[in-house]
């Protein structure tokens, strides 16, 4: 990392002709990937790789330059093109900034760190996850265990006088199984992972992850068909919050609401899910996936509540995105790595648990879908509508679970989904993922309750029994 | 560029020599430029340049690689050292070898002097241009996502301890946008790209006109009763579908059982208008390149023809595995990673009708124009079901706009259920595809 005058020289070339804004991130990390498939370990990967990106903003607009050159020529040659980029043309009085570190908030402890845990160790608990996997049944056909741990040190330093650094480790684990059974082939899928160290292999065990995927594979291929059609449709905790992430995080953030492609623009005060729903963004989250102390613009990382009892309280902001609208950033601004300008991005999001008991809340169900496990998904954040692919999902009939169903897929739009919501559970069930915007991933975690949605269009490949089917099919 | 990246590569296959192991080493240098313009105003400019290494080590079938950005000679020492550490945890495989030297390499022309001679004012212009053209195409195009320019040259080396070298230079520039229409409260996405080996070729003002079609086109979308009916994609929405063909014909994937095709050489696997090739020489084509990621020549692969799976697409180890040829489609994303199984210029090469006239037959029918969460789709059993969103078509016409839908079914039957191939060729990047016609497709709707 770079010392004082060192920064303060680079951030005066990249306002030399002006400017309103400069910036300068600094990246360190190291990263192992072990990857095992076929029952061997078939590639393991280790890198290091260091960068600067520089950024200089100038009546709202970004030139951004970037380099692996971190010496300092290297670096005020960047910082001079990243100048000239952004326009600039009168000449400044150069002025010298005095940095002040800012303290962290909180601490994100790492008791293991990747690289002082050794590839033995790591490759024992991968074998042992596969093992498990398979052991569960002849009907697995396949399993991949993939683990990752990277070690991150970032240095952010702004002509504001702002320096922060930070060192983020961040260690995951996936599972993917697949079953087969005469013919039918059905894939099950578990991770776990968080911003800390290999200690979280004393919390999480890799092999009954494992297990848990083989089961669900296994239990898939007795699924029957998802039925097709609108209906009411239960989320358990145990679902993650992949849709609330999808279906409404993402139109909460500021950028998309600046430039207008989001469904919840002027609604700030306004009622826009249903009484019993609130929203919180929060990196300050122990351990979580998405957790950080600072955000990558130097920002502290904060608890953010976006929706209060069904009304919109606060958009997430970025520095640059607050400006505009002349608020204080909410510590958002993230970016995948040094080649990437910061953007505004979720952390952890979750909906917050309510007062209903999650088995009650399937009782009281006469008929619907209960969505156990949610895939992957995709969301159009100019008009909310979203699409997510079910894991394992279950036909509720007379409130209770009868039958797994596959290949169902739940189709419908997020303002309407958020004022549907009729039960949340007092239970909170978290999952992970990499959030891909403007083609960059950034690891995020949310969560939910089990909660009820009064009724959402399922997708299948089995038709409904409704009239006009019956006519099409007649022709 | 070549003066720089050569000696580097020669150190690593030294180190590896002097360890006893064989080597291979990559090296990418990249330049890119960014330019993304909203109401005429530069909002981002983005220019950089990388330089990395990846190196892979075979020390006794045991595989081990590493990569660093940094390429001081300490550097690139302690990056081979890691590879042969590493190689002592992977398991051994026969099947695991460094392909030998080439022959010779085809004579591509794929790098266009005019990108790097254009200045970045006529550059930030086209960008400009797109985004006017979009706003005066309709006034209901009322917001403006993104909308640019890109270029980017990247110079690739690859040696190995089997004598193998490799080295080339090319480049290639893009225009694209994303736009929003409104209309009584109903907000409508539009986007279109262009990507291109040659700047000259790149044509701001369809660019823009494209994406405000798109978009205006589908305001007012109703929703519409479930139906199983004749459907026609749009060559954007096939070249979604080829994201998972890629997966199914990926040599990989049908030696380890995740591909529905697997064991399928020979049989018919879609209808019989339905021809598939991959063709790493296309003229022009944004995935041209002499040589693979393994440094193997490139070269023309027909792998569905007539309807019939001709073979896969392989690199090194699984066509030794098979007992093939390398089909040359080790891909290299970046230097952080090991080479894996892609394609190169990914086509459903075209046929004779014309696309018009594939609407004009239908007498009801439902023209899909947009699918979401494609991703979900499984190549293993083959099980889609995505949302969609369309034009309805009847008695021969376009009517309306449709959204908030789901198709399903199974990807075995959707490639035979292909009764129509359109002459209409389009690239997205690397894939392309005409208009294609299917005899009928489950739609949820309400």
């Amino acid at each position: 990392m770079l010392n004082k005058r060192t920064l303060a020289r680079v951030l005066d070339e990249a306002l030399k002709k002006g400017g309103d804004f400069a910036e300068i991130y600094i990246e360190e990390k190291q990263g192992n990937n072990i990857f095992c498939e076929d029952n061997r370990i078939e590639k393991i990967n280790s890198g290091r790789e260091k960068g600067a990106g520089i950024r200089v903003v100038k009546d709202g607009n970004t030139a951004y330059v970037y380099t692996n050159d971190l010496s300092s020529r290297g670096l005020c040659e960047a910082a001079a093109i990243a100048n000239h980029a952004a326009g600039s043309k009168t000449n400044r009085q150069p002025e010298e900034i005095a940095f002040s570190l800012k303290q962290p908030t909180f601490n994100i402890e790492c008791k293991r760190l990747p690289n002082e845990v050794a590839f033995d160790e790591k490759i024992k608990h991968v074998l042992a996850a596969n093992r498990a996997a398979r052991n569960l049944s002849d009907e697995i056909r396949q399993v991949t265990v993939a683990i990752g741990d990277m070690n991150k040190k970032v240095q952010i330093a702004n002509s504001d006088g702002e320096l922060a650094e930070e060192e983020r480790c961040r260690v995951r684990m996936i599972v993917n199984t697949v079953a087969a059974r005469e013919g039918i082939i059905q894939t099950g899928y578990e991770s776990a992972g968080g911003v800390c160290g290999w200690e979280l292999l004393d919390k999480v065990s890799f092999e009954d992850l494992a297990e848990k995927a083989a089961d669900l594979s296994i239990k898939m291929l007795s699924a029957r068909s998802a039925p097709a059609g609108r209906m009411p449709v239960v989320m358990s905790s145990s679902a993650g919050g992949t849709m609330v992430h999808e279906a409404c995080g993402h139109g909460l953030e500021a950028d998309l609401v600046q430039k207008g492609l989001s469904v919840y623009k002027h609604k700030k005060g306004q009622q826009v899910a249903a009484d019993g729903v609130s929203v919180i963004d929060d990196a300050t989250i122990d351990g979580k996936y998405g957790s950080f102390c600072f955000d990558d613009e130097g920002n502290y990382g904060q608890r953010t509540v976006l929706i209060n009892k069904g009304e919109l309280q606060q958009y997430m902001y970025d520095r640059l995105t607050a400006s505009k609208d002349g608020t204080k950033s909410t510590g958002n601004g993230r970016r995948e790595s040094y080649q990437e300008k910061p953007i505004t991005r979720m952390s952890n999001t979750f909906i917050v648990p309510g007062n209903d008991d999650p088995e009650e809340v399937i009782k009281s169900t006469k008929a619907g879908l209960l969505v156990k496990k949610m895939g992957g998904g995709q969301v159009n954040t100019t008009n909310g509508d979203f699409v997510f692919d079910v894991q394992e999902g279950y036909i509720i009939e007379d409130g209770e679970i009868k039958y797994p169903v596959r290949g169902a897929t739940l189709t419908g739009n997020g303002p309407e989904v958020l004022r549907n919501i009729d039960r949340v559970g007092n239970d909170l069930g978290f999952s992970i993922g990499v959030c891909g915007k403007d083609g960059q991933g950034v690891p995020v975690s949310d969560a939910q309750p089990t909660i009820r949605i009064r009724e959402l269009t399922v997708g299948g490949t089995l038709m409904g029994d409704s009239p006009q089917v019956k006519r099409i099919r007649r022709k | 560029m070549e003066d720089i990246l050569k000696p580097v590569g020669e150190k690593v296959l030294q180190a590896a020599q002097a360890k006893g192991v064989a080597a291979e080493a990559f090296l990418l240098h990249e330049k890119e430029l960014s330019i993304e313009v909203i109401n005429g105003q530069v909002e981002t400019l983005k220019q950089a340049g990388e330089m990395g290494l990846g190196v892979r080590i075979i020390n006794n079938g045991r595989l081990g690689f590493a990569y660093s950005s940094d390429l001081s000679d300490q550097a690139v020492q302690e990056t081979v050292n890691d590879a042969i550490k590493i190689s002592a945890y992977t398991d051994s495989d026969e099947f695991n070898i460094f392909p030998t030297a080439a022959a010779s390499y085809p004579k591509m022309n794929i790098i266009d002097n005019d990108i790097s001679q254009m200045t970045l004012e006529e550059k930030i212009e086209m960008a400009r241009e797109v985004e006017h053209i979009a706003r005066a195409y309709d006034k209901r195009v009322s917001i403006i996502e993104r909308s640019g320019y890109d270029d980017n040259e990247y110079t690739a080396l690859i040696m190995n301890t089997n004598g193998l070298y490799a080295c080339e230079r090319g480049n290639s520039c893009g225009l694209y946008i994303f736009l929003v229409a409104e209309e009584n409260a109903d907000a409508q996405n539009g986007f279109s790209m262009m990507i291109n080996k040659k700047i000259k070729d790149l044509n701001p003002s369809l660019v823009g006109k494209e994406a405000g079609y798109r978009a205006v086109r589908s305001l007012q979308a109703r929703k519409i009763k479930s139906a199983r009916i004749p459907c026609i994609l749009e060559p954007y929405v096939t070249t979604r579908f080829m994201g998972l063909l890629a997966q199914m014909v990926d040599a990989e994937s049908v030696q380890k059982g995740k591909s529905m095709f697997a064991g399928k050489v020979g049989d018919p696997v879609a209808a019989s208008v339905f021809n598939l090739v991959d063709d790493a020489t296309y003229k022009d084509g944004i995935g041209s390149f002499p040589f693979d990621g393994e440094g193997v020549p490139a070269r023309r692969n027909v792998i569905i023809k007539n309807g019939i799976l001709q073979g896969f697409l392989y690199d090194t180890y699984s066509a030794q595995k098979d007992g093939q040829q390398s089909t040359a489609n080790a891909v290299r994303g970046s230097f952080r990673s090991l080479p894996y199984i892609g394609t190169t210029n990914f086509i459903i090469e075209p046929g004779h009708a014309n696309p018009e006239q594939m609407i004009g037959d239908l007498e009801k029918g439902f023209y899909i124009t947009e699918v979401m969460g494609m991703h979900t789709a499984n190549p293993i059993s083959g099980d889609f079901s995505v949302g969609a969103a369309g034009i309805m078509i009847e008695n021969g016409e376009m009517t309306y706009p449709v959204r908030g839908v789901t198709i399903a079914g199974n990807l075995g039957s959707f490639f035979q259920d292909i009764e129509t191939v359109g002459n209409d060729l389009r690239f997205y990047g690397g894939r392309a595809a005409p208009t294609v016609r299917l005899k009928s497709l489950s739609i949820a709707g309400e």
